[in-house]
């Protein structure tokens, strides 16, 4: 190539190159960086006085040795087991009914999403006095002549109150995703399927649910994605109490860092974390896959 | 949405007539009036209890309205918390967030779309292959990061990496693909130089999305707590949901209504912002949505 042909090819590109370059550097400087430290940091311990060292895979056995862990592992898949068993299919019922209505829509679809805009912090607050041992809650229940239920404090009913809180102000946003894939639906499709005398359940089963199906694999993806990294409202909460019962993962990679001061670990467990997301997205996408041929 | 796509929906007016079918969908308004009523409660409940009595907060049968209206508890809140300086410094960190963020993916996303630029596939990878890795790998070396960048302490620390969004710069980007090339060609060919043509007709043609990005970084700004609480180390520094966390959602000394004063007075912002707004930040949800 001739130098007069590089500087055309220069100058042609030169205003696009440029325009890309602050997002190019800020990508660098603050997420691959930090990615690539992770992965650097996971063989060393992180030492600010003496300086960093290599130590191997001694921090990826500690992480494996460290019983808490092993309890962080099993109540983050418990956190993300109740998160779809209660969360999960609430969005896309509530859609479905909302979308039917005839008038208020729109304030239905206001009140839904009213939780997401709320600071989590104003949100913890309230939670705290509905879960309180003699809050409203309970009081409810004690209408019904139920026992008093410790919210918060109970070992076995502690994430519960977490999923539940966190169902009640996330639901609403997946609600709007599914409605806006509930009305691009097109309506002739209704139309002749009750011409050929399909009931109601039936268009909803072989019309609706299909029409946004993928958005129920896409949802999902996002949820388990989400609530595999779930730790602030644990802490705000629970504190990862009552003996540990509520201590998920990535709040013990906090805890690492932040308490214990071992970096080195905390970036093992966060490569930990990277291995394992990726192994279940790739076993999500292959089952869609699979399911999508048969 | 126009009246013919709302005339039917999956119920049909046919169906409507069926008795059994007005008792289902009876039974369904109830079920709707019954999350509505759950959704709303609780903030019913925060700004009730703000203005009760500390001992009618847990009396038996629960009050919704207060007996006696404590507005004492506001000026109790207040002095645990220097609401003025933490709004005025949330304020400075939106002010960042709005503009430094905003032009920085707005620009990359403009020469992603509309720009002769090599690589191009290259490129977009780099940026999209960010997406994959979760927040959880990187969330610790960040913070070191940023503490070998000396950013610690400096609202840099908040902007800057805020503009590392490949999922803002999609949307930036599938919007400027809307917009006909033919447009930009005819400004350049009129001698507009490349800066201009992305402030002038790019940005102004885009208003929709910019303005749900503003949005989104009000609510973000306004609610997020847990990073700007490790990044801030001056507590005069930090924005207002750190300053709220610490000092009222965990304090265990303040009593519950006079907290809720507090948080009453957080909650309000945000909520006036989502109403006033809530054409936008409705459309932009969908936007977002769509592109998933």
């Amino acid at each position: 190539m001739t130098y007069s042909r590089l500087a055309k090819r220069f100058r042609d590109h030169f205003w696009g190159i440029a325009f890309l370059l602050p997002a190019v550097a800020v990508f660098c400087l603050f997420l691959w960086t930090p990615i690539a430290k992770g992965i650097l940091y996971s063989f060393m311990q992180v030492d600010f006085v003496k300086g960093n060292h290599y130590v191997g895979l001694d921090n990826y056995k500690a992480v494996f040795d460290n019983s808490v862990v092993g309890i962080a592992v099993r109540n983050t898949i418990f956190y993300m087991l109740l998160g779809v068993v209660i969360g999960f299919w609430v969005p896309s019922i509530v859609s479905i009914a909302v979308s039917e209505l005839r008038w208020c829509q729109g304030f239905m679809r206001l009140i839904v999403y009213l939780p997401n805009i709320v600071p989590a912090v104003v949100l913890y607050g309230m939670w705290q006095y509905l879960y309180d041992p003699l809050g409203p809650l309970n009081q409810i229940l004690g209408w019904f002549g139920a026992h008093q239920v410790m919210w918060l404090t109970d070992k076995s009913v502690a994430m519960l109150s977490i999923v539940l809180a966190e169902t009640w102000q996330g639901f609403g946003s997946a609600a709007l995703i599914y409605l806006a894939g509930i009305v691009s639906i097109p309506k002739d499709l209704y139309e002749a399927a009750e011409i050929d005398g399909a009931g109601i359940l039936q268009r909803i089963r072989y019309i609706t649910i299909p029409g946004i199906r993928h958005l129920y694999v896409l949802l999902f993806i996002l949820q388990l994605i989400g609530t595999s990294q779930g730790f602030q409202t644990h802490v705000a909460l629970t504190g990862g109490g009552p003996n540990n019962t509520t201590l998920t993962y990535m709040y013990q990679i906090t805890n690492e860092a932040f308490i214990r001061f071992d970096f080195g670990r905390a970036a093992a467990m966060g490569v930990l974390m990277f291995v394992a997301l990726t192994a279940l997205s790739v076993l999500l996408y292959s089952f869609q896959g699979r399911s999508k041929a048969a | 949405m126009s009246k013919a796509a709302r005339e039917r929906t999956i119920l049909s007016s046919y169906d409507l007539r069926k008795p059994s079918v007005k008792i289902g969908y009876g039974l369904m308004l109830l079920a709707l009036a019954a999350i509505a009523f759950t959704m709303l409660y609780p903030f019913g409940t925060t700004i009730f209890s703000s203005l009760k009595t500390r001992q009618e907060i847990f009396v038996f049968p629960p009050t919704f309205l207060p007996k006696h209206w404590t507005f004492a508890n506001y000026s109790e809140g207040f002095q645990y918390v220097d609401l003025g300086r933490s709004f005025l410094n949330t304020l400075v960190i939106y002010v960042g967030m709005a503009t430094i963020p905003l032009l920085i993916m707005g620009l990359a996303a403009f020469s992603l779309s509309q720009m002769k630029i090599p690589f191009r596939k290259t490129t977009t990878l780099f940026f999209m292959s960010t997406l994959m890795i979760p927040s959880a790998t990187y969330l610790i070396p960040s913070f070191l990061n940023l503490q070998s960048l000396g950013l610690i302490d400096s609202y840099w620390a908040l902007w800057l990496p805020a503009a590392a969004n490949a999922f803002n710069i999609v949307l930036l980007k599938s919007f400027f693909d809307g917009i006909h090339k033919e447009l930009f060609e005819a400004a350049r060919i009129d001698g507009a130089s490349e800066i201009r043509v992305f402030l002038r007709l790019a940005v102004p043609m885009s208003l929709p999305v910019f303005s749900t990005l503003l949005i989104f970084a009000f609510t973000q700004t306004w609610n997020d707590w847990y990073w700007p609480s490790l990044i801030i180390t001056t507590p005069e520094k930090l924005p207002i949901a750190p300053v709220v966390y610490r000092n009222i959602t965990q304090s265990v000394n303040i009593p519950l209504n006079v907290k809720f004063s507090v948080l009453t007075v957080v909650m309000i912002p945000p909520l006036a912002f989502f109403l006033i707004f809530q054409k936008n930040i409705m459309h932009g949800l969908n936007l977002s949505g769509v592109k998933g």
